[in-house]
């Protein structure tokens, strides 16, 4: 088993439960009750800590509300959406009408979801040289094909070529596989409106042609013009019955826009008979779809022709799940009853849209994150992030007795680790540390902070870093020293190490014997993590000296405040092995 | 004795660049470093495999640094075993080689073989990494361990990539961009490597 | 760099020739680099117009190696690898024409064929004895396990996942790689006389 790198995960005060109710005023004295929820050491493992711990790099800090904020409890805003292959930004208005997918010419290979390039049929199009890129003059311009420089696959394997090297998604969305012409929605309408102007008698008749014409009027649909073709029935119905209409029932109620049928939705709830006479003299009912041009479409159970295509072919000619389930729902060929198992079924899949988003606090609102809107840009105009606020910690091994797995924590036997805390404030932090003496769970091994309180300087601004050149180098020297002679003990209450803006201390465990439980049951996956929940308590002082409008500023200049943030954290040193 | 040797492990240039005695450079004439960039032993760069066909003037009068073949931003850090050479393409029907492009705070992990036709600044590839021709990588990507990035492929900002062939499999959180500041690393490395800070 | 590296063209450290110079037969047209390693006692035929790249490591220790017309090796790839597979017979590798082994490719020794036409991807291992067919690609990082046998036009991707390539460029490709030849062959100064 590969060995662990130590982690450090922290908590966010969103899933913790007794904080849930009073996030906004972290710095208000604690109450009373708060003590007997501190009782309880936070346990990594439990069900509920799932999703709530996160590597410091992942957590925002919210200003306003001196509390950290995690992914899953920020409220995000799209500020752009663009495509990830041709970095083009997609208006949102655009997204209403066109999707959520790249209309230009970037898709991926439904085989192997690699990148597919237009190529030129003329120009090899070979994966070691490579073809011309997208809208690059080729030597011959002739049909162009989609081809995967991964996997090998080509559009022509689906029996499609383009004439233009530009707009593939237009053109794509046009085509069937095989090459056939693709009528859009709006064409079927219109074919239909011919068809129907030839029968004007009226569903009747539609109702008879449909049986007489059988199988004819179900030609096979893909889900995108089968839903237009749903939509546009029901709507010509719904039409058709208004008020000096057919006569053939009022149906206009059904729109759900009308306060009528607000009404009746109302009185259906409240078991009101306000309506009731009104609504027992509507008796007319909504015709179903009867034939393809409606929506309608049968399921094909019959699938001896696919049975006996499969005996033709390949295994690799039919579909994966993961293939199938990476095809865009609209573009799928004959899809609406997943008949669709072979590869010639596929279809390019446009990519999908990536987004550029914006972080609020879910407590004050604030924004704590906010990207510039352009695509090419990867700078911020806010970006409160976590690491600027919180100490870092760092977990580097200091004594682990050698073990029979290499890699692994011995059982049984005291292993120190070193926690090196790193102060980003510009302001001197005191840290108070906290662990259950055995760590949570049916393992529980021995913890101890060998020094629980400190105090770690502030940190300093870089160009006084780049100045105190010459002074960082006597401390590096000074650490070279302690390093050298063996001597070095660590001491109980005593730090390991102090720096500019960092303090190490020493943690000791004696992990648990994973042999204990043994005859219960085998352990679960990762039971042999060895985890410490510790609590941080962060303290420091601000000058609020001039920032307070309302107190009298000239009384007291030094005006300090002291303020504080606590959370858990959870410390992963390594896996426990076998004794 | 072994501590005694004149000249040190690197060849450290007047930019800051620290390239490796071992390091497997070919046609440095096209190689361009911007300072500060680390090349370790056994890392292969191909600078011969330079552009063949000038886009406008075919006449071989072209100025001296229109050819560069690979050019390496600052803070870059090429570990050993890793390959940099530039793409080949067929353009207009005929066979040529394009620029590799690196920006700044670039990591190439140990035995990654790079192909790309531009790497933004602030990109940690993994170890075992392929990069394939003409790829593009914008800034702020991470790609780990053993990824195949399929050639053409795009791979925007703050993505982070995985599997064969590569796929987006995570972005990246405002916290994590300190992490590609490579200066702390040019540290360690050299003739007079400094210890990391802790 | 690149004012001040005008004294040193370039700074590639000198090649230990360790072991036997091996016995070669060489096209005349072929380009083979100076800083390209022929190891082994067996002799490696090379057809003509292939092209060796700088560091491309062809060992004839287990057997003899042969590669086709137009192939392309290109810098650390290893032809007749012992690897974990590899094992000594008469032939230890045979390359078709038109192969193209990427860079950090592996090919282990004991009669593994690789067809016409074939590319072996960027760090890709084919284990001994394997038989890759014609027109195949065995893409980046992708394993052929010792013994396999890859059929023609065969795509080898993500993992060990195998189609069919039905594009049927194959002639395209060969074309593509004759011109790729002809530029190598201006870049990479041949020297075939220090293998002879």
């Amino acid at each position: 088993m590969a060995p662990l790198t130590p982690y450090t995960y922290i908590q966010c005060p969103c899933s913790d439960a007794s904080t849930l109710g009073r996030q906004a005023d972290s710095n208000s004295p604690r109450s009373p009750d708060d003590d007997e929820l501190d009782d309880r050491a936070f346990d990594p493992r439990a069900p509920r800590s799932n999703y709530s711990l996160y590597p410091l790099d992942y957590l925002n800090y919210c200003e306003d509300c001196q509390q950290i904020r995690c992914p899953r409890c920020v409220a995000e805003e799209i500020v752009t959406y663009f495509c990830p292959n041709c970095l083009f930004e997609v208006p949102s208005s655009n997204l209403k009408s066109e999707g959520n997918r790249c209309t230009r010419s970037c898709f991926q290979c439904p085989i192997c979801i690699g990148p597919l390039s237009v190529t030129s049929i003329e120009s090899p199009p070979d994966p070691s040289l490579l073809a011309a890129p997208d809208g690059a003059p080729a030597p011959h311009s002739g049909p162009y094909i989609l081809t995967c420089s991964y996997c090998n696959w080509s559009s022509t394997e689906i029996g499609i070529k383009f004439d233009k090297s530009n707009s593939i998604h237009a053109q794509l969305v046009k085509l069937n596989n095989g090459g056939t012409t693709r009528l859009t929605a709006k064409e079927h309408r219109e074919r239909r409106k011919e068809a129907s102007q030839d029968r004007l008698a009226g569903p009747p008749s539609a109702l008879a042609a449909a049986a007489s014409n059988g199988g004819e009027n179900n030609e096979e649909l893909d889900l995108e013009t089968q839903f237009a073709n749903l939509k546009s029935f029901y709507q010509s119905q719904l039409a058709d019955a208004a008020p000096g209409g057919s006569g053939l029932s009022s149906l206009n109620d059904l729109g759900f826009s009308s306060p009528t049928s607000l009404s009746r939705i109302m009185s259906l709830y409240t078991g009101g008979t306000v309506h009731n006479s009104r609504n027992k003299s509507r008796t007319g009912t909504m015709r179903e779809a009867l034939i393809s041009d409606e929506g309608l479409q049968i399921a094909s159970l019959d699938e001896s022709a696919a049975i006996q295509h499969l005996h033709s072919i390949d295994y690799s000619e039919t579909i994966t799940t993961e293939q199938s389930t990476n095809q865009p729902p609209h573009l799928g060929e004959v899809h609406p009853h997943g008949t669709s198992r072979f590869a010639s079924s596929l279809r390019p899949i446009p990519y999908l849209l990536r987004t550029k988003r914006s972080k609020r606090c879910p407590v004050c609102r604030h924004i704590i994150s906010k990207p510039e809107a352009k695509v090419a840009t990867t700078r911020f105009r806010i970006k409160l992030v976590a690491s600027a606020y919180i100490p870092t910690i760092t977990i580097r091994p200091l004594n682990i007795p050698s073990s029979s797995t290499p890699g692994t924590l011995p059982p049984l036997q005291p292993s120190q680790f070193i926690l090196t805390f790193q102060n980003p404030r510009f302001e001197t932090i005191n840290v108070t540390l906290a662990t259950p003496a055995k760590t949570p769970g049916r393992f529980s091994s021995k913890v101890t902070v060998l020094c629980p309180q400190f105090e770690i300087d502030a940190n300093t601004d870089v160009w006084d870093e780049a100045l105190k050149d010459t002074s960082d180098k006597t401390k590096l020297r000074r650490r070279g020293a302690a390093g050298d002679d063996g001597t070095h003990q660590a001491e109980a209450g005593k730090i390991w190490e102090r720096g500019r803006n960092w303090v190490s201390i020493v943690v000791e465990v004696v992990p648990a014997s994973l042999r204990l439980d043994l005859l219960e049951a085998t352990a679960k996956e990762d039971e042999d993590v060895l985890e410490i929940p510790m609590f941080v308590r962060v303290e420091w002082e601000v000058d609020v000296g001039g920032d307070d409008v309302g107190t009298a500023p000239s009384r007291d200049k030094e005006q300090t405040e002291e303020r504080e943030l606590a959370y858990w954290c959870v410390l992963g040193l390594g896996r426990v092995g076998q004794a | 004795m072994s501590r005694r040797p004149p000249r040190g492990e690197y060849i450290e240039t007047d930019t800051g660049n620290k390239v490796a005695r071992k390091a497997n450079l070919v046609g440095t004439q096209n190689i361009m470093l911007g300072g500060k960039t680390v090349i370790q032993p056994e890392a292969m760069i191909r600078g011969d495999l330079a552009r063949s066909i000038h886009p406008s003037s075919s006449s071989s009068g072209a100025a001296p640094g229109s050819n560069t073949a690979v050019a390496i931003g600052r803070y870059c850090f090429l570990s050993r075993g890793c390959c940099l050479r530039p793409p080949g393409r067929l353009y207009k029907g005929a066979f040529t080689y394009t620029a590799l492009r690196v920006g700044d705070h670039v990591f190439i992990g140990p035995g990654s073989v790079i192909q790309a036709a531009s790497i933004g600044s602030h990109v940690h590839i993994g170890a075992n990494v392929v990069i394939g021709e003409l790829a593009i990588i914008k800034e702020y990507v991470k790609i780990l361990d053993g990824t195949v990035v399929p050639a053409n492929m795009v791979i925007p900002s703050f993505s982070i990539v995985a599997g064969q062939p590569a796929r987006v499999i995570g972005e990246l959180p405002e916290g994590g961009h300190e992490a590609f500041e490579l200066r702390e690393l040019y540290k360690t490395v050299g003739n007079n490597p400094q210890p990391a800070p802790s | 760099m690149s004012s001040s590296s005008s004294k040193r063209h370039s700074i590639l450290p000198p090649i230990s020739q360790s072991g036997p110079k091996p016995p070669v037969q060489f096209s005349s047209s072929i380009t083979i680099a100076d800083s390209a390693l022929l190891t082994g006692s067996n002799p490696i035929l090379i057809s003509s117009e292939s092209v060796i790249h700088p560091r491309a490591r062809l060992d004839s220790l287990s057997g003899r190696i042969t590669i086709g017309r137009r192939c392309i090796i290109h810098e650390r790839s290893t032809l007749g690898a012992v690897g974990t597979s590899g094992r000594i017979t008469d032939k230890a590798v045979a390359l078709g024409d038109y192969v193209t082994v990427e860079v950090g490719a592996s090919i282990e020794a004991g009669d593994t064929v690789i067809g016409d036409g074939t590319t072996i991807g960027v760090g890709a291992k084919v284990g001994a004895g394997a038989v890759v067919g014609r027109n195949c690609t065995i893409t980046a990082r992708s394993e052929i396990k010792a013994g396999e046998v890859v059929e023609d036009n065969v795509v080898v991707y993500s993992n060990g996942m195998r189609r069919v390539d039905r594009r049927g460029v194959a002639e395209l490709r060969n074309k593509g790689q004759a011109r790729q030849i002809g530029v190598l062959r201006m870049m990479i100064p041949s020297n075939p006389a220090k293998f002879q």
